[in-house]
């Protein structure tokens, strides 16, 4: 038996370690220069995420040796117990504000929207490799969505703004792999934009005709056009009213992003301070542990949502030129396997596994670098965190096993 | 089914590889952007973050007596202040504060909402803090973010003398400056400015230049350190200033303005050096120093007295007999009248359908130049002053100073008035005015103002047949005063009147003389009638013995007859200044 884990683990595509084994030393690196400047008695951020380690490995051990038949059978049944999971947090005490931990009277608590990003993922790949949907169709787009929406707006409710959109993430790449119009997965995407080009006027024009143009260049009946085109534009007209059912917090991290001078010690002043300690890296960095701004705590939140401009105040453009080229040769390997993989199963997997990678990394840097509004996303293998960490191993497990050359 | 099929078409998959460059791309742009292009920006941004910057106030040059003690000092005090950005929780701050040191919490929010300028500025809380309070606010640093100090050196006065309306205070600069800064932008919100007496007017000597020390603070304010490779720069203290004021004079004439409302220059009629210069009443020097209460102020400004007036400078008065030198110069040198012409007093003069009073109501009889001036007969003006032309009498008296600055190194100082044809046609129209009006500009009165410090300058004219120098206040290089053109008969004649006057047996001001053997006193006495009732006093005069010489100006605020109160003033001075102990300690 032994020997058969053993050829399981030797057949699949090892490989793809090596860039994780880079990052994570890089954020172990980062973490020990925070812990130690900032002289922080364990248990520290570093200390856990070493301990977390050991998870982490067993899980990725288990995943990539995991029977994929197993997996296929049970999915289904995995996801109502997630379903579960995420509405447990609900039970339980309000955490910093939200409901996204649960805790087992363990001396950490656990996430479990962590793993339903994962898990969403399976479940489409079984549905739509299952069912030999006519994807021309619109209508076959509906059903995956509604499976993806369910446990999101969960999430969303929790409230976890950044987890929910990583969870829808992986359904447009997925549909687009498996076969569906792009028309239509624009379809899917037109009311979200419809909401957000709402903010403004002028943008609200532009859109209003870009998806006059688009409805029309696509040639669908008279009356469908005429429908998706109206519901889009109520949809953005009726938004003012949603807005206001947004949780407060929610409403000033949009607001702040579009203009984070606002309020300079408020939520903008994460954006500033995390932009201001980039910045200041340079191209070479200050050199570990002499981060000025790190360790001076103008740098929120530094371990896990910040951790990259940590990163770049200390070690500099080079640095992460470096870690971004990592992630890069990690996501293409990933969509070598897919393209390689001898059933839809495995390849419609690998596709939704890149894409939640794909979303942590851009919203983290992006959020960190100014670019998008601050949403709580960890980056991969580098921040702080017990559950992120040991879900992104189980993806890296299943991304090692369903890469595999099975030979059945 | 597990075995569906996985057949994709390449495009997809290059499709998803090119969006995975495009975002990878986007983010590697955007950290090129922060890290490479704006470097410098953020750099600087990080910097400023953690750096702070406070300037050390640097210690004022201190003011000494002409013999070189101090009267003007610095000690240390401390001021609070609070950061608004780095103050997490304002009224538990305060009120902490508050305990600590029994500052109400309402001056604390005045004082911070006053002082507001941004979120990271410094805004002053309190000042003049002791060592104790301080101590125990050190205890409760940590509920105190964002509240630092600073040590301040503050004004300390040398409690033998006043002398307020010299020294002058410091103000706290906002907006407003003194006209007499050009250098606005070395200002800082808060700075201390020399903004009265000889405090404004050396500022740029006294000043000095500040220092500023840099730290490192970390997110929450707190201090972690000094910056490596930073140095602080310090303060360069101010110069001091020697002024030519004696401390002892000055003293005694205080002593004896004291309780009293008028003015009394001391000054060398060779040098034009002040040494005495005391306005009275006047306010302690330290009023503007520390938290001085609204009570205080409201006391202060509301003083029907005025202390705040610098009578010396600031005030106008009519001179009075005083006056009668100018006029009799104007008499001899355009030869209008010579030393025998006499008239008759009664103790009155008939002028058309006016009678004008000598002060003297029984008559002083026969009078001549030498006789009306000892005697300060007024009868003999009235009826000289006929014979002169008003623009003449009014250029005579600007040559004296009358109605024109003596620039003193201070940084106000009032005109007067001497009135000419023009003035008094525009004040009482063309036909409005008549002889009349001359006879009481004849003895010194009616639209005639003069500042005591005009008149001191006039003494020291008269003292040295106009050899003499600007009056001052701090040694220097000066220039003399453009010499007056006057025969010297006509000198010795009003020095021979004015030496009458303290020594003759008729003299007004006899009780000036202290009877030094050696000592010889000339002067005049004035008593100048006003409408806001009793006369003031004047007493002008200058003594020398053995080469060495001062002259005195005594002028009280409707203090009746100058040679009963005026005169005995500047006994106590000359009696002070000549006696053979204060000689050995000037030296």
């Amino acid at each position: 038996m032994f020997i058969e884990i053993w050829q399981k683990i030797k057949s699949s595509p090892i490989i793809i370690l090596i860039p994780v084994i880079f990052l994570v030393s890089l954020g172990m690196l980062s973490l020990y220069s925070i812990v130690m400047v900032q002289e922080q008695a364990p248990p520290n951020a570093f200390s856990k995420q070493s301990f977390f380690l050991i998870p982490s490995f067993i899980m990725l051990v288990t995943m990539t040796i995991l029977s994929k038949r197993l997996i296929h059978k049970y999915i289904y049944v995995f996801y109502v117990l997630v379903i579960f999971a995420v509405l447990l947090p609900f039970f339980g005490d309000k955490v910093s504000g939200t409901y996204r931990w649960i805790n087992f009277g363990l001396p950490f608590d656990l996430q479990p929207s962590e793993i339903s990003k994962w898990i969403i993922v399976l479940v489409l790949a079984r549905y739509l490799s299952d069912n030999n949907l006519k994807m021309n169709h619109f209508n076959s787009n509906i059903f995956p969505f509604i499976i993806a929406l369910v446990p999101t707006i969960i999430v969303l409710n929790q409230p976890d703004l950044g987890t929910a959109f990583v969870m829808m993430a992986p359904i447009i790449p997925m549909l687009y792999w498996v076969g569906a119009r792009p028309f239509h997965l624009f379809l899917l995407v037109a009311p979200l934009l419809s909401i957000i080009s709402a903010f403004n006027v002028a943008v609200f024009y532009f859109w209003a005709f870009s998806l006059a143009l688009i409805i029309y260049a696509s040639k669908p009946k008279l009356v469908h056009g005429i429908g998706l085109y109206f519901s889009n534009i109520f949809l953005g007209l009726i938004f003012p009213l949603v807005w206001n059912s947004l949780r407060p917090y929610q409403q000033n991290r949009v607001l702040t992003f579009i203009n984070p001078e606002i309020d300079p010690l408020g939520a903008g002043y994460h954006i500033i301070q995390s932009k201001t300690a980039l910045g200041s890296g340079g191209l070479f960095g200050k050199g570990w542990g002499q981060g000025t701004q790190t360790h001076l705590k103008f740098l929120p939140v530094q371990e896990s949502d910040f951790i990259v401009s940590a990163i770049g105040e200390e070690f500099g453009f080079i640095v992460l030129f470096l870690m971004i080229s990592l992630f890069l040769w990690f996501i293409f390997k990933i969509l070598r396997l897919a393209l390689n993989a001898s059933d839809r199963f495995s390849g419609l997997t690998l596709i939704g596994l890149s894409s939640i990678f794909m979303a942590h990394i851009f919203v983290n840097s992006a959020m960190a670098s100014g670019l998008m509004p601050v949403k709580g996303l960890p980056l991969p293998f580098i921040s702080y965190g017990g559950s992120f960490l040991v879900s992104s191993f189980m993806m890296l497990g299943l991304i090692l096993n369903f890469g595999r050359e099975d030979v059945y | 089914m597990l075995r569906s099929p996985n057949s994709v078409s390449k495009e997809k998959f290059w499709l998803l590889i090119g969006l995975t460059i495009f975002l990878h791309s986007l983010l590697l742009y955007r950290f090129f952007q922060l890290q490479i292009l704006d470097y410098d920006l953020y750099k600087q941004r990080a910097n400023s973050n953690r750096i702070r910057a406070t300037s050390i106030p640097a210690p004022r040059g201190l003011i000494r007596d002409r013999n070189g003690k101090i009267i003007v000092d610095n000690y240390p005090t401390y001021v609070l202040f609070g950061i608004p950005g780095e103050i997490v929780n304002k009224s538990r701050n305060f009120s902490v504060i508050s305990k600590a040191t029994g500052i109400d919490t309402s001056y604390l929010s005045i004082n911070y909402k006053n002082n507001y300028r941004s979120k990271f500025l410094p805004a002053k809380l309190a000042k003049d803090l002791t060592i104790s309070q301080l101590s125990r606010l050190e205890e409760n640093k940590n509920d105190l973010t964002g509240i630092i100090y600073k040590q301040y050196p503050e004004r300390i006065f040398n409690p033998k003398i006043r002398a307020s309306h010299v020294l002058g205070y410091l103000k706290e600069t906002n907006q407003e400056f003194p006209s007499t800064i050009s250098n606005k932008s070395d200002y800082q919100f808060g700075d201390l400015i020399g903004w009265s007496g000889l405090e404004r007017h050396y500022e740029s000597i006294l000043r000095g230049r500040k220092g500023v020390s840099y730290f490192q603070v970390d997110a929450y304010g707190r201090e972690v350190g000094s910056i490596d490779g930073q140095l602080n720069i310090l303060p360069t203290p101010g110069n001091d200033i020697i002024t030519t004021l004696d401390l002892e004079i000055q003293e005694l004439l205080e002593s004896k303005l004291k309780d009293k409302k008028g003015a009394g220059i001391v000054s060398n009629p060779k040098t034009g050096e002040v040494l005495a210069y005391v306005s009275s009443p006047d306010y302690p020097p330290d009023l503007f120093t520390g938290l001085i209460s609204t009570k205080d102020w409201e006391f202060v400004i509301t003083d029907i007295d005025k202390p705040l007036l610098d009578r010396v400078a600031n005030g106008t008065y009519p001179p009075g007999s005083i006056y009668k030198m100018i006029v009799a110069i104007e008499l001899l040198e355009r030869k209008l009248v010579n030393e025998e012409w006499e008239v008759f007093c009664p103790g009155y003069y008939e002028f058309y359908d006016r009678t004008f009073k000598c002060w003297n109501e029984i008559g002083h009889g026969k009078v001549n130049l030498k006789k009306a001036i000892t005697e300060s007969c007024d009868v003999f003006f009235y009826q000289a002053i006929q014979k002169v032309e008003i623009d003449n009498l009014s250029e005579r008296s600007k040559i004296f100073y009358h109605g024109e600055q003596t620039n003193i190194d201070l940084p106000s100082e009032m005109k007067g008035r001497v009135p000419n044809y023009k003035y008094m046609n525009k004040k009482h129209g063309k036909w409005g005015w008549s002889k009349g009006a001359m006879l009481n500009l004849s003895i010194g009165q009616g639209e005639l103002l003069v500042t005591p410090l005009q008149i001191a300058l006039y003494t020291n004219i008269l003292a040295t047949r106009s050899e003499t120098f600007p009056l001052h206040l701090v040694k220097n290089e000066y220039k003399k005063i453009n010499r007056i053109k006057i025969r010297n008969s006509t000198w010795e004649l009003i020095e021979k009147s004015m030496r009458n006057v303290v020594s003759g047996s008729k003299g007004t001001g006899r009780r000036a003389d202290p009877k030094i053997k050696g000592l010889i006193i000339s002067g005049k006495t004035g008593t100048a009638q006003n409408p806001h009732g009793e006369p003031h006093a004047w007493f002008i005069g200058y003594g020398t013995k053995s080469n060495d010489s001062i002259s005195i100006v005594i002028m009280l605020e409707n203090g009746g007859h100058g040679g009963e109160v005026a005169a005995p003033i500047a006994r106590s001075i000359f009696s002070k200044y000549f006696e053979t102990d204060f000689k050995i300690a000037k030296k």
